[in-house]
């Protein structure tokens, strides 16, 4: 169990870690968002490649930051029966799920976006638009983040099995979206009683 | 082997499914019937297999890719796609990236996430409630006022409950408001936030629909106003029905007061008069702009604006005309206004695009956040992280849905799921009652994520061909969608209410009273008129599209998809690669055989 705990843990540290680099990406967006937009206006002037950077650049954060939400489990879930089942039967699901629903599906991604991101980088793709990014970076983001993805869905595999023969305990502070959501008021509840606001 | 025993049952499983495609690969007979069966009515079974999958609690994202993939598999085997009709899943997980509009949805989300620590609610809240707090039901009508303030500044429904939930509904309880009428009317105040643009359900709702953002904007935004002015018109017939439900703040309650006790109001009514005078005689005078969400968010400002520029030459000339009350209303004012201005006002007299009034919200709410000296690297560093996990979240079950709707539409699913909704009794009428049933009942237990992007795409081409405005049945489903927040047990609103709302009994800072907590009850039984009147709402604007269908008539507007044909009709084609603009158009079916 230990050699396959440890690979999770080191999948798990990557994801987190790339998760985290590239959320700051978002602020970038809107940095070059806002310039572009101002400049647009003030000069008249507009660029292709500054406009299809905001996209590239948010491609980048929701593919590399999906295999970090699927690690703190924040993907929304429909849990109106799955909260009636038993705890052995969540795990079932959950350990199914990763093994038919999830690893098939980023198995094929990886796949299949192969070919298409060389179809792309071979041609050196540019964009349709003039001034505009080439194209293939941003198809090479598709393959990294289902990569990523794939491998988180095997990290999770890892620790599905070692919660549910024992060697591993459940992180309870992961539920999901609505705990998320329960932090983030908690930070503010904290604030407001730092300054004072609230009892 | 340690996990011997987990790998057997996944073996097993994997086996069982491998045995039901080899049965339906070979030919006999009773497998044959079972091909045949599938070939006919795959679009059902997909659906029900659909219902089942998301049922299981798995992630939705990877339920709805699942779904579309084994079924693609069964097509395949059954000879109804050809071998290689996967390949064209990376071309469709490019196009939702290559999606100026989604753009919008980081950054309302990151503007949403910071201007909640920055502060301005609070002071809104207390500014506001100090304003209307001594007459009956006064804190009410503060909070829905507040409430549809910030939500015309943000898309996001946690911040304004949170922030209400914790300023205003203390002061309540202290003052003996009704517990259920409290809670009530702060989770239905803070789910204003996603009709009132710009909001992120309107986003998702114009993206999906294929209209303009800025067209659902203008349309939603009187809709979303009268919606307001139905919670306040509730909170009247308590106030006469029911007085004690809702008190008046009594004397001492009232700190905002000038030096000799007094708060002089009749200041603000006149700085209120003289600034809306001023404003509506420039926008007859000086613009085009007749009325509509135009004309009501420019007019705000300019007033906005004039009554700032009175109150700082009252305070510099040293003139003392103004109380402590009128300037602290019109000073914490500004910052919701010229946020409403630099996001709404751009938008809608048509300087920028909606994804860079997002843009530059988020960035004015970064600027406000630092001037009232709140920016920290932890506050960025939050909002950034969790801008980025919703991001992935919410574009990952668009990533599912276009995965599932590949095979769906592969196996025509869209034609029959149109021909069920356009068959049925009543027309356009009758469709848009079992619609609204439906999307009602569904938002109990689904996000209104999911039901944008699960539901809404099979609902459009049926209502456009009813001769349905999308527009307008955007508006319909973006009203009704709002109950979801409302549903016990898992509406958010309520759930970020709970969260904030004291859970156990308290002793009162001003009062030294003990305090009894708010009950989980008591939040799910006030909501419940609130979702009354959601319903309601829902009913008006069908009987009344004229409320929405002003959008035709208003200025120009600019749309991401007009720049980018400005940008096209300049540009060279690039080197071609594969096949056009990939993704523009979210839903339109893919191109296969059926053989």
């Amino acid at each position: 169990m230990d050699a396959p705990l440890a690979l999770s843990r080191a999948i798990d540290t990557l994801n987190l870690r790339i998760g985290k680099s590239v959320a700051w990406l978002i602020l970038v967006a809107v940095i070059v968002s806002t310039v572009n937009a101002i400049i647009r206006k003030l000069f008249n002037v507009s660029s292709n490649a500054w406009l299809e950077l905001q996209w590239v650049l948010f491609g980048a954060v929701f593919l590399l930051c999906a295999s970090w939400t699927l690690q703190v489990k924040e993907h929304i879930r429909i849990d109106i029966v799955n909260n009636l089942l038993p705890k052995r039967v969540q795990q079932w699901i959950d350990l199914i799920g990763h093994l038919l629903f999830l690893l098939p599906f980023c198995a094929l991604m990886v796949y299949h976006s192969g070919p298409f991101f060389m179809r792309s980088y071979q041609v050196n793709e540019q964009s349709l638009s003039a001034g505009g990014l080439p194209q293939w970076p941003a198809k090479g983001l598709v393959i990294v983040g289902f990569f990523l993805l794939l491998l988180q869905g095997v990290s999770e595999v890892i620790k599905q099995i070692a919660i549910m023969r024992g060697k591993l305990d459940d992180d309870e502070t992961l539920r999901g979206h609505a705990a998320a959501a329960e932090a983030e008021a908690q930070r503010l509840l904290d604030q407001a009683r730092a300054e004072g606001l609230a009892p | 082997m340690i996990f011997a025993r987990s790998v057997r049952a996944a073996a097993l499983l994997l086996a069982l499914t491998a045995a039901a495609f080899l049965s339906l690969h070979t030919g006999d007979a009773h497998a044959a019937g079972i091909g045949d069966f599938l070939r006919v009515n795959m679009a059902p079974v997909m659906f029900g297999a659909l219902v089942l999958f998301l049922l299981l609690g798995y992630p939705v994202a990877f339920a709805l890719a699942a779904n579309g993939l084994f079924f693609a598999v069964v097509g395949i085997e059954l000879g109804m796609f050809q071998e290689n009709f996967l390949q064209a899943l990376p071309e469709r997980i490019y196009g939702t990236m290559n999606n100026d509009v989604l753009l919008a949805i980081p950054f309302f989300t990151f503007m949403g996430l910071v201007l909640e620590r920055s502060g301005m609610a609070e002071d809104l809240l207390d500014t506001i409630g100090q304003l209307f707090g001594p007459i009956r039901g006064g804190l009410a009508y503060a909070v829905i006022f507040v409430g549809a303030l910030l939500a015309a500044t943000t898309g996001v429904v946690a911040a304004s409950v949170i922030s209400m939930g914790l300023i205003s509904l203390p002061i309540m309880l202290r003052y003996g408001y009704d517990r259920r009428l409290a809670s009530g009317v702060i989770a239905a105040s803070g789910t204003l936030a996603q009709i009132i643009p710009p909001s992120l359900v309107l986003i998702v709702l114009a993206d999906q629909l294929g209209r303009s953002v800025g067209d659902m904007y203008e349309g939603a935004f009187i809709p979303g106003l009268v919606l307001a002015g139905l919670y306040a018109g509730y909170v009247f017939l308590v106030t006469m029905v029911k007085p004690e439900r809702a008190p008046g703040l009594p004397p001492e309650a009232q700190t905002l007061r000038d030096a000799d006790g007094k708060t002089r109001r009749f200041s603000l009514l006149v700085v209120t008069i003289i600034a809306f005078g001023l404003a509506i005689a420039y926008m007859k005078y000086f613009t085009k702009v007749g009325g509509g969400a135009d004309f009501v968010i420019l007019t705000m400002s300019i007033a906005v604006a004039v009554s700032f520029v009175i109150a700082l030459v009252n305070k510099f000339l040293g003139l003392n005309l103004l109380s402590r009350m009128t300037e602290q209303v019109v000073f914490v004012m500004v910052p919701p206004l010229a946020l409403i201005f630099l996001v709404l006002g751009t938008i809608f007299i048509g300087v920028a695009t909606p994804t860079e009034g997002g843009a530059m919200g988020a960035a004015g709410a970064i600027l406000l956040a630092w001037a009232k000296k709140r920016m920290t690297f932890d506050l960025l560093r939050q909002a950034t992280e969790s801008t980025a996990k919703l991001s992935a979240f919410v574009l990952f079950i668009l990533v599912g849905a276009r995965v599932f709707s590949l095979t769906f539409y592969g196996v025509n699913g869209h034609v029959w799921v149109e021909h069920l909704l356009v068959g049925l009794p009543g027309g356009a009428t009758g469709f848009l009652i079992v619609v609204n049933v439906m999307v009602f009942l569904l938002a109990f237990f689904l996000d209104f994520f999911e039901l944008a992007f699960i539901v809404v795409p099979l609902l459009g081409p049926a209502a456009e061909k009813l001769g349905i405005d999308l527009i307008w049945f955007g508006v319909i489903l973006g009203v009704n969608m709002q109950t979801s927040f409302m549903h016990p047990p898992f509406g958010f609103a309520l759930f970020f209410l709970r969260s904030v709302a004291p859970k156990n009994a308290y002793k009162d800072k001003i009062t030294g009273k003990m305090m009894e907590p708010v009950t989980t009850g008591q939040i799910y039984w006030g909501a419940v008129p609130f979702v009354v009147i959601q319903c309601i709402m829902v009913a008006l604007v069908v009987l009344f599209p004229q409320m929405v269908m002003h959008y035709k008539s208003s200025g120009v507007q600019l749309d991401q998809q007009q720049i980018n044909k400005q940008l096209d009709s300049i540009s060279i084609p690039g080197l071609g690669g594969s096949g056009g603009l990939p993704g523009l158009d979210l839903n339109a079916p893919p191109t296969l055989n059926l053989q």
